[in-house]
């Protein structure tokens, strides 16, 4: 059905509209880091630079201290993202095709974090890592945010959906369980393993309060706590923080595009609708 | 092949919830040894003004927040399904992006863009002849101030949920409202949002919890001020718990603890409610 032009020229101004909106403030970050150190406040604004000045964006790539911490989270970010992947798809595997002893409880055990908002255990889950003697560490960062209630259901009801046909086949010629899981069900996960690893990635990259906790040496300081330190320590030198804010997104920024047909589908297989 | 998984939550997240309501029972201070306090801490709590002005200004914030993120997230779903394929996935993509921005670099861009020097908001207002505002620093409107890049986060995701929820929805159905002459309007009314009513309740509450919950965005723009216009009740806790004179540790541990039993009976239930429709329709 082809729409009168009128209608199709209105909705294509729409969608500008709100996309233009919605990318806005990262666009003037991104603008704002081609200033200079006065035109960046000049009263009244003005939107695009007189020259594009690469300055800023130098400096703070040459800033060890910034590349430094965008390495380290990086790092963290990618153990983090398969270690949870292992650990939550395992137990979902286990949940959705396994019969053990105690299941029922286990699982209400494994779901009822899904309702414990991170702020009623803060200060008792750092008595414990500190206990632990993990303060300060990248391990502190990874290990405790590890197992996740919420991936672990995400990924089981994705399994849930698989037909059971074809194990039953795979069982019958003589193979094992474990079999089955890497033979058959990883090799199908790659959508459900996209779309809770993206989010194990972004949650790690933009974790703040866990890392100014529990993170004292330079040589760790997450990419977050660098831009908080840099704010409330330089916060007069907008453009460079701007560059800096700009470029600590782009990773994440790339991520959503590279995987964006993955993600938008995402919440679909949810179950939640 | 679960034990790796129950093992890392019993140590850091069912073992300290345990410690955590352990320790509410103490009255703990650097100066002396704990006191058992039994439930003395949860009345404290309860009985501070504190307390309350924070749960206020978180509910407030949540006002400001979850109906402005439905609303605007119900029409733009609307104009996706009209869209074409092409359209339709640049949309999803580009109000998908801003989700991805952590709440630092959120907080330090809008801080910027409500500056009175080169801020684009007082910028923009100054063509129309208003302003400028000091956004971030008047009490009266710092927290829709900090309403407004909450807003920009949670919208993506929100919108997702809604398409979803729609494209659930027959087509066939509006086919025959078309035919007996519906426009948008009533077959937004009559078709979508009762069809829709489960996702939109879970939307709904799920948007309160986490916007009550609301901690990053005030502590790195205003740090809770001014004079506590912005402290959340999260902030407040943190805020306590870092506080060195004595009682404050117990006092905030105990009102995390509060809110984790209001805030997680009602997820717990909301989650209840959309898992036993699923199961009914099959």
């Amino acid at each position: 059905m082809r729409r009168p032009i009128a209608l199709r020229i209105s909705t294509y101004l729409l969608v500008a509209l709100i996309a233009v909106s919605s990318l806005l403030p990262l666009a003037w970050m991104a603008i704002a880091g081609f200033k200079g150190r006065t035109e960046v406040l000049r009263t009244p604004f003005q939107f695009l630079p007189e020259v594009w000045r690469i300055e800023n964006y130098a400096q703070i790539l040459a800033d060890s201290e910034f590349t430094r911490a965008m390495t380290v989270t990086f790092i963290g970010a990618v153990i983090f993202t398969v270690l949870s992947l292992a650990v939550n798809a395992s137990a979902a595997y286990a949940f959705a095709r396994l019969d053990f002893r105690f299941k029922r409880y286990l699982w209400a055990f494994c779901i009822v974090p899904l309702f414990i908002p991170g702020f009623a255990i803060l200060l008792t889950s750092f008595v414990v890592v500190s206990g632990l003697g993990m303060l300060d560490t990248m391990a502190v960062l990874v290990i405790p945010g590890v197992a996740s209630a919420f991936q672990m259901f995400f990924i089981r009801q994705f399994y849930l959906g698989i037909p059971v046909a074809l194990e039953e086949a795979a069982m019958i010629d003589g193979a094992s369980r474990w079999k089955i899981f890497t033979t058959i069900f990883l090799p199908q996960s790659r959508a459900p393993f996209v779309v809770v690893g993206v989010a194990s990635f972004l949650g790690f990259w933009n974790a703040y309060v866990w890392p100014i906790l529990t993170i004292q040496s330079p040589e760790l300081f997450q990419i977050q706590q660098y831009l908080g330190n840099f704010r409330s320590e330089r916060g007069n030198e907008w453009g460079l923080l701007m560059a800096g804010s700009f470029l600590s997104a782009l990773p994440l920024i790339t991520l959503v595009l590279i995987f964006q047909r993955y993600i938008v589908n995402g919440v679909r297989i949810s179950g939640l609708k | 092949m679960i034990t790796p998984m129950v093992i890392l939550l019993a140590i850091f997240v069912i073992y300290p919830l345990f410690y955590s309501f352990f320790l509410s029972t103490f009255e703990i201070s650097f100066y002396k040894d704990p006191v058992f306090v039994g439930l003395q801490f949860y009345g404290y709590v309860l009985d501070s003004p504190k307390f309350w002005n924070t749960l206020w200004v978180g509910l407030r914030l949540a006002l400001m927040v979850v109906p402005v993120t439905l609303v605007v997230a119900f029409l733009i779903a609307s104009l996706i399904k009209t869209l074409g394929k092409r359209l339709a996935g640049f949309l999803k993509t580009t109000i998908y992006i801003p989700t991805v921005i952590s709440f630092v670099v959120a907080s330090v861009v809008f801080v910027f863009m409500y500056r009175s020097q080169g801020g684009l908001v007082n910028g923009l207002l100054d063509v129309v002849g208003a302003g400028p505002f000091a956004f971030l620093s008047d009490p009266s409107i710092a927290l829709p101030a900090i309403a407004v890049p909450a807003i920009w986060l949670g919208l993506g995701v929100t919108t997702l949920i809604m398409l979803a929820g729609m494209l659930d929805i027959p087509e066939t159905y509006y086919e025959a409202a078309a035919l007996e002459g519906a426009g948008f309007v009533q077959q937004t009314f009559y078709i979508t949002i009762p069809l829709l009513k489960n996702v939109l309740l879970f939307l709904l509450v799920t948007g309160f919890i986490v916007a009550l919950q609301s901690f990053e965005l005030p502590l790195v723009m205003t740090a809770g001020g001014p004079v506590e216009a912005t402290t959340t009740p999260n902030l407040y806790i943190f805020n306590q718990f870092k506080d060195p004179t004595p009682y404050a540790t117990s006092f905030s541990l105990t009102a995390a603890l509060l809110l984790f039993f209001v805030l997680g009976t009602i997820s717990a239930l909301i989650f209840r409610l959309v898992r036993s429709d699923k199961a009914v329709d099959g």
